[in-house]
């Protein structure tokens, strides 16, 4: 029963997924690039390396991160799609801020405070639509866009203004040194932002499903008259779904400036919200289901930009993909209530 | 005379299934020209289904259907229309933004560019034809449900409809526009064209129509031609057709006569509104310097058309509306505009009238629905953070076992559920609070008879337990029924309150349109 | 003082008012789309997706072709295309329409940068002497407005279907069948009208006007293509129908705020003002915000507004 249950949830992503690479196969044939070739090579060297595997794994862990936000801000049914700003002010300020804080501190403390940094930036970047949207209900799918492009511009400025680490260079924040990044799970060569994420979207799953917090998240999302006639504090619950949201995305930020990157530099966009979103979908907003899903959507964008040397596919091809694999997803959402996809849910 | 007109509809043997549930079960059914004919049943008989199906809405699953005795498959209401079948739907199917012009061109019109004067002439002919008074340019949604009504039967005529069929359009009437409206539809009939009346009220039924046809789940329990009853054995009609309806041992506990049981009003006032104005969702005046006391353990019926405020009144007692001006005290406790849990935790509840979308969630399970107002309470979290999901399952159980609501388990979606059932575990969650004060906004809306009854028993049960109850209703049935007094609501306005005894149908029904602002002493 | 007086002469102010003109039309485009779809009762978040498509694909056919109308004809007809892919998604399949729009805007995204470097490699080409500015005799010659009366066809086009949205919408059948779908598609099934025709046709609509905008932004204002041009202009779009309280009427005061601001971001740096770069680009994003705020609170939302129509 248990596993039916299992089973029937795992088919519809799966469908969407297969649906998706079929398609984007037929793209890639139209346009004269060979789909076998470039299929063979994504997987090759996106799973069938050490290199690919490890690098997949590293790059779980802003997916993941991110995903626990959205998880929470989409069943309280909220879109927040501004997640890639987001993002960027929660890598600026811990780009900024680390080489600040290196000197003197225990490494607890350094890595509890840039994290707190990371998310507060992120957080901050929602305040207003947040507040926009809790207030006067003004859309906060366009709010958060508009801010998205706000945050570009300004981490811009701030990356080639304030906080340039050398001025004739190519512009970026200092560099922090290897020694003060986040350290290495033991006996690999990924660092331990995959065990934050991890905890982050497990917590995210089990925070919705058993504290009465989550209780009032899924409320809202299922019927905001319900949830009023309930009592729910429906401008404090959308306000504090969106801050956690943005303060994830934030906190991803953080990890990459402190895991991958080292420093905030000028053009770095990494775009992981684009890919966040329909994996969260795709999960159904189920955290649990997030993981295997934000593992084979990091083996795609690894694999991908791998295979763009190899096989002379452009990167955004990928991209492709994900798009389609959200949108086949809703289509196969639809088949499934109507019973005519494999059987009803 | 009557045999004498031809048979302008014939439906033969209609059978039409939802989802392995039968609708309707092999119905014959048969309209001639310029009669009103009723087809008669209680809520959830299979009357709408089969009207549906006339007017094409639905497609039955066997059957045939004979227009003018030529045999019609229709796939859309349009084709309907074409032959001259036009249904008014329960749910008015006007579109309140826009004008009666538009309305009635909406789906007539073939012109690309809308025409105007012609349309509002041909709109002014008809209405003085059949006496409907209207003005083509108003919104739609300005309009009472009365003229609503109206405007789309002088739609169907515009499209020269012959059949004009007719689902349940006095139950958002008040007596006097029912009055009127009978008016219309006996000119109507009497220019030659058929009406199919669907009811569930006898008593309308036999004040209208030649021919009642009843329905009882699903299937025809009989007809009978009013024409061919003599004066004297005119009065055993209803007792018939309350036998067609009910079949036997389906009668519930009526209820007891409340003039005699309750002498006397408490002198300890619970509730008390003192001035209060409140706005609509769109920013109009909805409540005017509404003021009353609800005394414990009384029902406090307030009759109204719909629209007049009633929803909002409930709001904001319960304090899910803002009070613009004046005060509300409970128990001389003011909470004016106080959040909602607030005003909970101090023992006012509310029966919403819309359950499906306001009332309870369609993908929570039952017993996630039942923890609404207590999720942040013991036994159902640990420090207000960890839902205690056993618990709040047994809670689930435990009123799935008390309200008798039919559903395997507290696990199951409410979705999957009825509507009767919902309503059941709505009103269920809201009396296991133990309320010093129920707030009920038409408690009993589109359920069937046992479940109102059911609802209307536990209403009066409760309120004799020492629970102040306000009832809010637009079927005067139920308020007659049900409440120690009655009070109006009347654009925003509370007109007057009675005591049981001093109300009539047509006392209140005069308030409730208007035409008096008191009843003479 | 000095800046003051800059802007206030007489060749800055033509450029700016053109600037503001030729940055608005996109927008005027894509929100007109935007509106009869959303009156319909849909919501179109793959606006931005379309646009990006649109000014992509005229881009390339205008390239080689060397010819501005089979360059607008060919991002009209790819617009078309995928409003009619979304329009099957959302109105036949009734996939859920935010689900839908997202994946639209990725899928633009992802597939114009992928095309363009499978087409141009490394290069970027740029498309001149394609299109060229129409003056009107005459206007074209009054001093501080001249610009006005000096822009492309498109623009002309694009300022005369404001009206023409207002006049379809309001005045003919097909406006009424839109209306009556998008507050009340059951009633509106019942006396006929066909949701979903009605719903496919604003979507085709939508989806010309969108193609068209990009193939305005990518030919006629540009010349040239990069990854995600649009830079959000079909958010945008969308916030201004909401502004405009989904009048077509009433569009062209938010689309032309926004070309003020837009062209307010060349144009100060034309005029020497010393604020970073970075700050004048936010400029259009934050005013949109904040015009949003001030006009946009509590919208009324046509009644049925993303939801799919399913009879029985």
């Amino acid at each position: 029963m248990k596993l039916g249950i299992v089973v029937k949830a795992v088919l519809g992503p799966l469908f969407a997924i297969l649906a998706a690479l079929l398609v984007g196969g037929l793209i890639l044939f139209f346009i004269g690039l060979n789909p076998f070739r470039t299929y063979f090579e994504l997987f090759k060297l996106g799973m069938g390396t050490h290199l690919g595997i490890t690098e997949s794994l590293k790059k779980m862990a802003p997916l993941l991160i991110i995903s626990a936000g959205l998880i929470i801000v989409f069943k309280a049914g909220i879109w927040n799609i501004g997640g890639n700003g987001q993002f960027l002010i929660g890598a600026i300020f811990v780009g900024g801020l680390a080489p600040l804080l290196i000197n003197g501190s225990s490494p607890y403390l350094y890595f509890f405070l840039l994290a707190l940094m990371g998310f507060l930036g992120g957080a901050l970047w929602i305040v207003i639509p947040a507040i926009l949207k809790a207030k006067y209900e003004i859309n906060e799918i366009i709010v958060t866009m508009m801010m998205d492009f706000v945050a570009l511009n300004f981490t811009a400025f701030l990356v080639r203004g304030p906080l340039i680490a050398h001025p004739e260079y190519f512009p970026q924040t200092r560099l922090i040194p290897v020694g003060q990044r986040l350290p290495f799970i033991p006996f690999t060569r990924i660092h331990i932002g995959l065990i934050v994420g991890l905890a982050v979207v497990i917590l995210a799953h089990y925070f919705m499903k058993k504290t009465t917090w989550g209780y009032e998240f899924r409320l809202l999302g299922e019927n905001k008259k319900a949830a009023q006639y309930a009592g729910v504090n429906i401008k404090k619950v959308t306000i504090i779904a969106m801050l956690i949201s943005g303060g994830f995305a934030g906190l991803a930020g953080a990890n990459d400036i402190l895991g991958i990157k080292g420093a905030f530099q000028a053009e770095w966009n990494p775009g992981y919200a684009f890919s966040a979103i329909p994996l969260v979908f795709l999960a159904r907003f189920n955290g649990i289901a997030v993981i295997p899903l934000a593992y084979f959507f990091s083996f795609l964008a690894i694999g991908g930009e791998f295979m763009s040397r190899a096989a002379n596919v452009p990167v955004f091809f990928v991209q492709v993909l994900e798009a389609l694999m959200l949108i086949f997803f809703g289509v196969t959402e639809y088949m499934q209530k109507k019973g005519k996809l494999f059987w009803k849910s | 005379m009557s045999e004498m007109r031809e048979t302008v509809i014939e439906m033969r043997g209609i059978t039409k299934r939802f989802h392995g549930l039968v609708a309707n079960d092999c119905i014959d059914f048969d309209v001639k020209r310029g009669e009103i004919h009723a087809l008669l049943g209680e809520n959830g008989a299979g009357k709408t289904t089969l009207m549906n199906i006339l007017s094409g809405m639905y497609h039955a699953d066997e059957g045939k259907v004979y227009v003018r005795g030529k045999e019609v498959t229709f796939h859309s209401p349009q084709e309907a229309l074409r032959s001259g079948i036009g249904m008014v739907y329960q749910h008015l199917t006007l579109v309140p933004t826009l004008s009666v012009r538009e309305n009635i061109l909406l789906g007539t019109n073939k012109k690309f560019v809308l025409p105007k004067r012609d349309v509002e002439k041909k709109i002014k002919e008809i209405a003085r034809e059949y006496e409907i008074n209207v003005e083509p340019g108003v919104k739609v949604g300005q309009l009472s449900a009365g003229e609503q009504e109206k405007v789309e039967i002088l739609k169907l005529f515009y499209r020269g409809s012959e059949i004009l069929i007719l689902d349940e359009p006095t139950s958002v009437l008040t007596p006097l526009e029912v009055d009127d409206f009978f008016k219309i539809l006996k000119i109507t009939s009497d220019a030659g064209k058929s009406i199919i009346f669907i009811t569930h009220k006898l008593e309308e039924a036999l004040s209208i129509s030649d021919r009642i046809t009843v329905l009882r789940q699903g299937r025809k329990a009989g007809e009978i031609d009013l024409q061919s009853f003599s004066q004297e054995t005119k009065c055993e009609i209803p007792e018939t057709i309350v036998k067609m309806m009910f079949k036997e041992a389906e009668f519930v506990e009526e209820i007891e006569n409340i003039a005699c049981d309750k002498p006397s009003l408490s002198d300890e006032v619970v509730l008390n509104l003192e001035d209060v104005t409140a706005k609509n969702d769109r920013g109009a005046q909805a409540l005017k310097r509404v003021s009353f006391s609800l005394h414990r353990g009384e029902v406090l019926g307030i009759a109204g058309v719909d629209g007049n405020g009633q929803k909002e009144l409930a709001e904001v007692i319960v304090g899910q509306r803002k009070v613009s001006s004046g005060r509300i005290f409970l128990q001389g406790c003011d909470i004016t505009n106080m959040p909602v849990r607030f005003i909970n935790e101090r023992g006012v509840f509310y029966i919403t009238d819309d359950r499906m979308k306001e009332g309870c969630v369609g993908n929570f399970s039952l017993a996630e629905n039942a923890i609404f107002r207590s999720y942040k309470k013991e036994p159902f979290c640990k420090k207000k953070a960890i839902l205690h999901i056993e618990a709040i399952e047994a809670h689930g159980n435990e009123l799935i076992k008390k309200f008798s609501i039919k559903a395997s388990n507290a696990k199951v979606m409410v979705r999957t559920l009825s509507g009767g059932n919902i309503q059941k575990l709505v009103v269920a969650r809201e009396l296991s609070h133990k309320p010093v004060v129920l707030v009920c906004n038409k408690p009993t809306h589109g359920l069937d008879v046992m479940t109102t009854q059911f609802i209307r028993n536990e209403i009066r049960r409760q309120s004799r337990q020492g629970i102040s109850v306000l009832l809010i209703s637009s079927d005067l049935d139920e308020i007659m029924q049900v409440s120690d007094r009655i009070g109006v609501l009347f654009k925003g306005e509370l007109l007057d309150i009675l005591p049981r005894q001093k109300a009539t149908k047509e006392n209140i029904g005069s308030l409730m349109l208007g035409l008096k602002n008191k009843v003479q002493a | 003082m000095e800046i003051l007086r800059s802007i206030l002469s007489e060749p800055f102010f033509v450029i700016l008012l053109g600037g503001t003109l030729t940055a608005s039309i996109p927008i005027i485009l894509a929100a007109i789309g935007e509106s009869l779809v959303e009156k319909g009762g849909v919501l179109n978040l793959g606006l931005e997706g379309e646009m990006l498509i649109g000014a992509f694909v005229a881009f390339v056919i205008a390239l080689n072709t060397r010819n501005l109308f089979w360059g607008l004809f060919s991002g009209i007809a790819a617009g078309l295309l995928v409003a009619l892919a979304f329009g099957y998604l959302v109105i036949y399949l009734k996939v859920n329409q935010i689900v839908a729009g997202l994946g639209i805007w990725i899928f633009g995204i992802g597939i114009t940068s992928l095309l363009f470097r499978v087409f141009f490699g490394r290069r970027f080409p740029i498309a001149r002497g394609i299109t060229s500015k129409t003056a009107i005799p005459y206007l074209s010659q009054i001093p501080y407005i001249r610009s006005v009366f000096n822009q492309h066809i498109v623009a002309y086009v694009a300022l005369a279907l404001i009206p023409l949205a207002w006049w379809l919408l309001y005045k003919t059948n097909f406006g009424l069948h839109i209306r009556a779908v998008g507050e009340n598609p059951v009633a509106a099934d019942a006396h006929g009208v066909n949701v979903y025709r009605t719903r496919y046709l604003t979507v085709m609509l939508e989806g010309i006007l969108a193609g068209l905008a990009g193939a305005f932004l990518s030919i006629c204002d540009l010349s040239f293509f990069v990854d995600n041009m649009t830079l959000g202009r079909g958010f945008i779009a969308i916030g201004i129908v909401m502004l405009a309280n989904w009048n077509p009427s009433r569009i062209f005061y938010g689309a032309f705020l926004f070309g003020v601001f837009y062209s307010l971001t060349s144009g100060l740096q034309i005029a020497g003002v010393n604020v970073p770069r970075e700050f004048l680009l936010m400029l259009p994003y934050v005013a949109v915000i904040v015009v949003l705020c001030i006009f946009a609170r509590n919208t009324r939302l046509p009644a049925a507004f993303c939801l799919p129509y399913e009879r029985e």
